[in-house]
């Protein structure tokens, strides 16, 4: 990712590179794209241009590094450069000013939240799901890069091409904007959300 | 990581820095301090209720998004369609 690559792959190389260390990332590219455009038909165009891309540069792939992270951030550029801007869905808050809120490193840990580990446990997967979709789209992403995908800070910095401070404190956000979704549905489950610990 | 072995009678109720500490427990779960962390992490989690709190409910937060979410099935087609887009390309 970081320079670019003198050498030449030949065609039986990149036939190789492409089937062995590309396309097994198939299925979590697919879930990364729905999760960003909640459309099948998007998902599809998505993970297709996404490879397009990463054949037509495969120069600069070099073998044997992260394979998942190099597509993966292909496929998050072409989010926000081609799909964001035909988005369907209706209009958003002001990007910007949530952008300079949220990039900002200082994170205040004191919030309380009063949802327990227990409610937590016994959620289905549809609400964890929806609560998940129901973030804005960069905190969603990278909850997905960390929870779902397993990517590191230092990976999730590439992938977003922000500082590894930003990663850590947009993930802080994320999850406790998670927190909150998800307490709405603890309590609309008749969980007492301060009830004492059971066992 | 399962961590419950300790009288949580004897757990502070304050904690001194939850800035400082609440960052380190999620920098603990999300991996990113390798075994340094498992000290620290044991001793906060004896010493200090609200980070044995906000360290039990983060993992759970966790673990649930990664064995629960639920997943997009993968269209059939679409790995075929790629391998012929790529085909007529060259």
């Amino acid at each position: 990712m970081s320079e670019v690559q003198r050498r030449k792959y030949s065609q039986e190389e990149k036939t190789a590179i492409f089937d062995g260390e590309f396309m097994p990332h198939i299925d979590s590219m697919y879930n990364f794209a729905f999760r960003l455009t909640f459309d099948e038909d998007d998902a599809k165009d998505l993970v297709q241009d996404t490879y397009m891309k990463a054949f037509r540069f495969i120069n600069s792939f070099e073998q044997g590094t992260n394979a998942k992270a190099w597509l993966f951030r292909i496929l998050k550029n072409s989010f926000i450069n081609e799909y964001r801007k035909k988005s369907k869905q209706p209009a958003k808050v002001d990007y910007q000013e949530v952008e300079t809120f949220y990039n900002s490193d200082d994170v205040d840990y004191q919030s309380t939240t009063d949802l327990r580990a227990e409610s937590v446990k016994d959620m289905l997967g549809d609400e964890i799901s929806n609560a998940l979709n129901a973030l804005a789209v960069d905190f969603r992403t990278v909850i997905i890069l960390a929870d779902l995908e397993g990517f590191t800070y230092e990976e999730m910095a590439k992938i977003l091409d922000i500082p590894i401070g930003t990663v850590r404190s947009r993930l802080h956000r994320a999850r406790n904007l998670l927190k909150d979704q998800l307490k709405g549905y603890a309590q609309s489950m008749g969980y007492n959300t301060d009830e004492e610990e059971e066992d | 990581m399962e961590i419950n072995d300790q009288a949580s009678g004897e757990r502070k109720l304050q904690c001194d820095d939850v800035n400082r500490c609440f960052q380190l427990l999620e920098s603990i779960l999300d991996g990113e301090l390798g075994e340094t962390g498992k000290e620290v992490l044991k001793e906060k989690l004896a010493k200090c209720q609200p980070c044995f709190e906000h360290y039990h409910l983060e993992q759970a937060i966790r673990d649930v998004l990664k064995t629960k979410c639920t997943k997009q099935p993968v269209p059939n087609e679409l790995a075929d369609s790629i391998r012929q887009m790529i085909k007529e390309s060259k």
